[in-house]
C-alpha cells in the first residue's frame, strides 16, 4: 500500500505510525508521553530487579571505582593534603576534591551507556523492533531510559557518600548543596542530548559499546574530575568548556569547597543552559537523520 | 574425543574466535589506543597534586618517583588480566546471545575445549596489541626502555601470570552459566583489580589493600616487572616470584576446572542453559 504524504511524514518524523498523538491537545500528548517515560522507567527497574545480585553490586561499584584514584593521590602526595592544589585552586584536601569530581562521572554513564547502549539492549533482548513500533517517539524511550537511569545514579552517589564519610571524613560546605543540585539538573538537561546521540550511533554502527567507551575515554581525560581545567594542555581545555559536565563539577566544587573555577558562577550556569540547547537540538536531530536513514535501508535489526 | 580430535576443535574455535574479533576491525584499533589514553587522568592527577614529572613520596613506596612509566606498565600488563576476564570470562555469555549457546553445549566437544581455544584466541590478540602499545611507548619520553635482557625474564613472568588468571577466567566462565548477567560483575572484577593490584597506584599505601594484593598474581608479576624495567634490578628475586606464581598457577588451574566442572553440570541438571 503507498503511503499518503502525511502519514509518511508522520513515519520519518520519529514517531511510528500508530501514533496519533501528534493531532493531540498539547495537555494530552504530554500526559500520553509522560506515562510512556514511566512506564519505559518502570520496565528498566523490574528488569533490573530481576538481577537482585546485579543490583547489590551496582550500588558497591562506585565505591570501588573511586578507591584507586584516591589512593593514587595520597600515594602522590604523601598525605591527604596537597600544597600543589591549594596553589592551583584554592583548595587542598585531595580526597573531597577527588570524591565530588567523581561523583559527575555517573552522570555521564548515564549518557552514554544507559541511554546510549539502550537501543543495543533491545536488540540483543529482540524486542528494538515493538519498541519502535509503539505509538510514541522514540526520543520519549530513551527518555525513559534516562529517567530511570538518573534515579539509579542517585542511590550511587548516596551509597558513595555514606562510605567516603564513614571512612574519610568530607568537608564541604553544606550551604552549597542546593546551588549545587540546581547545576546538576540544568547539566542532566545537556547530558540528555549527549545520550540522544549516543542511542542513534548504536543504531548506524550497531555495537555501540564501543562509541559509548572510546567517547567516554576521551571524555574522562577531558573533564577535571581528580584535577583543575589549569594542568590540561590548552586545546583540552578548550573541548573541556563543552563538555556540560566539566561546568558541573567545577561549580559543585565552587559551592561546597571553595575551588577557584576562573569564571564566576553565573556564567557557568549561562553556558551550561546555551549547552542544553545546543546538544539537546543537536541530538534530536541526529537521532531523527540516524532513525530515518536506518530504516530506509532496512538495516534496522541487521546486528 | 582422541587428542587430534580435540586439537581440531581448538584450532577451529581459535579461527572462529579469531574471525568474530576482525569482523569488528575498529575492536582491534580500540584495544591498541584507549588502555593507554586511560592512563592519561592519572598523568594530569599526578601533575596537579605533586606539580612535577616525579613525586618524592612515590618513590619511597616504589623506588621510582616517575609516577608515568609507574601507570604506563600496570596499564599494559593488566590488558592481559582484562583482555581474559572480558574475552574467556565473558565469552559464553556472548554465545548465549548469539543463540549458539545451545549447539555448543549439544555438540560431542566439550565445553572446557571451546573455552581453551577461545582462551588461545585471546592471548594471541591481546599479545599483538601489547606488543604494539609497548613499541609506541617505548619511543616517547616516558623513560621506558625495552632491551632483549629485559624482555626475556619480563616475557617468563607474562606467561606465567596469564596461565594462572585464565584458569580463573574459566571458572568465571561457568560463573556466567549459573548467574546470566555477569556484564556488571566483569566490570566489577576489573575495579576489584584495580582496587588490590598495584595497576595504578602502589597499594602499599594502605594496609589493607597491600595484604589483599598479596593474594593476587598480577601484583607479584607487576612488583618483578617494574623492577626490570623502570628500576634495571638484575636481581628483583626473579626465582622467588616464578615459585610463587607457579603455585598460584596450580591453584588457579586446578580451581578454575572443577569449579567450571561443577557449575556447568549444575546448569544442565537444572536446565538453565538456554535461559537469560
Amino acid at each position: 500500500m503507498i503511503k499518503g504524504s502525511s502519514e509518511r511524514e508522520n513515519g520519518e518524523s520519529g514517531a511510528g505510525p500508530l501514533d496519533h498523538s501528534a493531532t493531540w491537545p498539547l495537555l494530552f500528548r504530554l500526559r500520553h508521553y509522560a506515562n510512556a517515560v514511566w512506564a519505559e522507567n518502570i520496565k528498566e527497574w523490574k528488569l533490573e530487579l530481576t538481577y537482585p545480585l546485579d543490583f547489590l553490586r551496582s550500588l558497591i561499584d562506585p565505591v570501588v571505582y573511586l578507591l584507586p584514584y584516591v589512593l593514587y593521590g595520597i600515594a602522590l602526595v604523601g598525605g591527604r593534603f596537597s600544597p600543589n592544589l591549594q596553589k592551583l585552586v584554592g583548595t587542598t584536601d585531595i580526597v573531597s576534591f577527588i570524591t565530588i569530581g567523581y561523583i559527575f562521572i555517573g552522570f555521564m554513564n548515564m549518557a552514554l551507556w544507559a541511554m546510549g547502549f539502550s537501543l543495543r539492549k533491545e536488540q540483543m533482548y529482540g524486542t528494538l523492533e515493538p519498541v519502535f513500533a509503539a505509538p510514541v517517539p522514540r526520543w520519549v524511550f530513551t527518555m525513559g531510559m534516562s529517567m530511570h537511569s538518573i534515579l539509579h545514579q542517585f542511590l550511587m552517589i548516596v551509597a558513595q557518600l555514606i562510605f567516603i564519610l564513614a571512612v574519610f571524613s568530607l568537608k564541604v560546605n553544606p550551604l552549597g548543596l542546593l546551588p549545587s543540585l540546581a547545576m546538576i539538573g540544568l547539566m542532566l538537561v545537556a547530558l540528555y542530548g549527549i545520550g540522544m546521540i549516543m542511542a542513534s550511533t548504536t543504531l548506524l554502527f550497531k555495537q555501540g559499546w564501543l562509541i559509548s567507551e572510546a567517547l567516554g575515554s576521551l571524555l574522562m581525560v577531558v573533564t577535571p574530575i581528580a584535577y583543575p581545567l589549569a594542568v590540561l594542555p590548552v586545546f583540552m581545555q578548550k573541548v573541556a568548556l563543552a563538555v556540560p559536565t566539566t561546568y558541573g563539577i567545577l561549580t559543585a566544587r565552587h559551592f561546597l569547597l571553595g575551588e577557584q573555577m576562573g569564571f564566576s558562577v553565573l556564567t557557568a550556569f549561562v553556558r551550561v543552559a546555551i549547552l542544553c540547547v545546543i546538544w539537546v537540538v543537536f541530538g534530536l536531530v541526529v537521532f531523527t537523520v540516524i532513525d530515518k536513514s536506518t530504516r530506509r535501508s532496512g538495516t534496522l535489526s541487521h546486528y | 574425543m582422541s587428542l587430534a580430535a580435540t586439537a581440531s576443535a581448538i584450532r577451529a574455535e581459535m579461527a572462529k574466535t579469531i574471525r568474530i574479533y576482525f569482523s569488528y576491525p575498529i575492536i582491534v584499533v580500540f584495544w591498541a589506543i584507549f588502555p593507554v589514553l586511560w592512563v592519561f587522568p592519572f598523568l594530569f592527577q599526578g601533575k596537579a597534586l605533586v606539580g612535577s614529572y616525579s613525586s618524592s613520596a612515590f618513590q619511597q613506596l616504589t623506588g621510582s618517583g616517575n609516577y608515568m612509566a609507574f601507570i604506563l606498565i600496570g596499564a599494559m600488563v593488566s590488558n592481559f588480566v582484562f583482555s581474559g576476564l572480558w574475552g574467556v570470562g565473558n565469552s559464553l555469555r556472548e554465545e548465549t546471545y548469539w543463540g549458539t549457546m545451545e549447539y555448543i553445549i549439544a555438540s560431542p566437544t566439550h565445553p572446557l575445549v571451546v573455552l581453551i581455544g577461545k582462551t588461545l584466541a585471546e592471548a594471541s590478540v591481546t599479545t599483538c596489541i601489547v606488543a604494539l602499545q609497548a613499541t609506541i611507548i617505548s619511543l616517547l619520553p616516558f623513560g621506558i626502555s625495552f632491551t632483549v635482557a629485559k624482555v626475556l625474564p619480563v616475557l617468563l613472568l607474562v606467561v606465567l601470570l596469564m596461565v594462572g588468571f585464565y584458569g580463573f577466567a574459566i571458572a568465571f566462565a561457568g560463573f556466567t552459566l549459573l548467574i546470566k548477567e555477569v556484564h556488571g560483575w566483569v566490570h566489577t572484577l576489573e575495579w576489584v583489580f584495580f582496587l588490590f593490584s598495584p595497576i595504578r597506584y602502589p597499594v602499599q599505601v594502605n594496609f589493607i589493600t597491600e595484604f589483599v594484593s598479596k593474594l593476587i598474581p598480577l601484583t607479584w608479576a607487576l612488583v618483578a616487572i617494574r623492577g626490570i624495567i623502570l628500576l634495571n634490578q638484575r636481581d628483583v628475586g626473579l626465582w622467588r616470584i616464578t615459585g610463587i606464581l607457579l603455585a598460584m598457577d596450580a591453584v588457579l588451574l586446578v580451581a578454575g576446572y572443577f569449579t567450571f566442572v561443577a557449575l556447568e553440570r549444575k546448569t544442565r541438571r537444572d536446565g538453565t542453559v538456554g535461559m537469560h
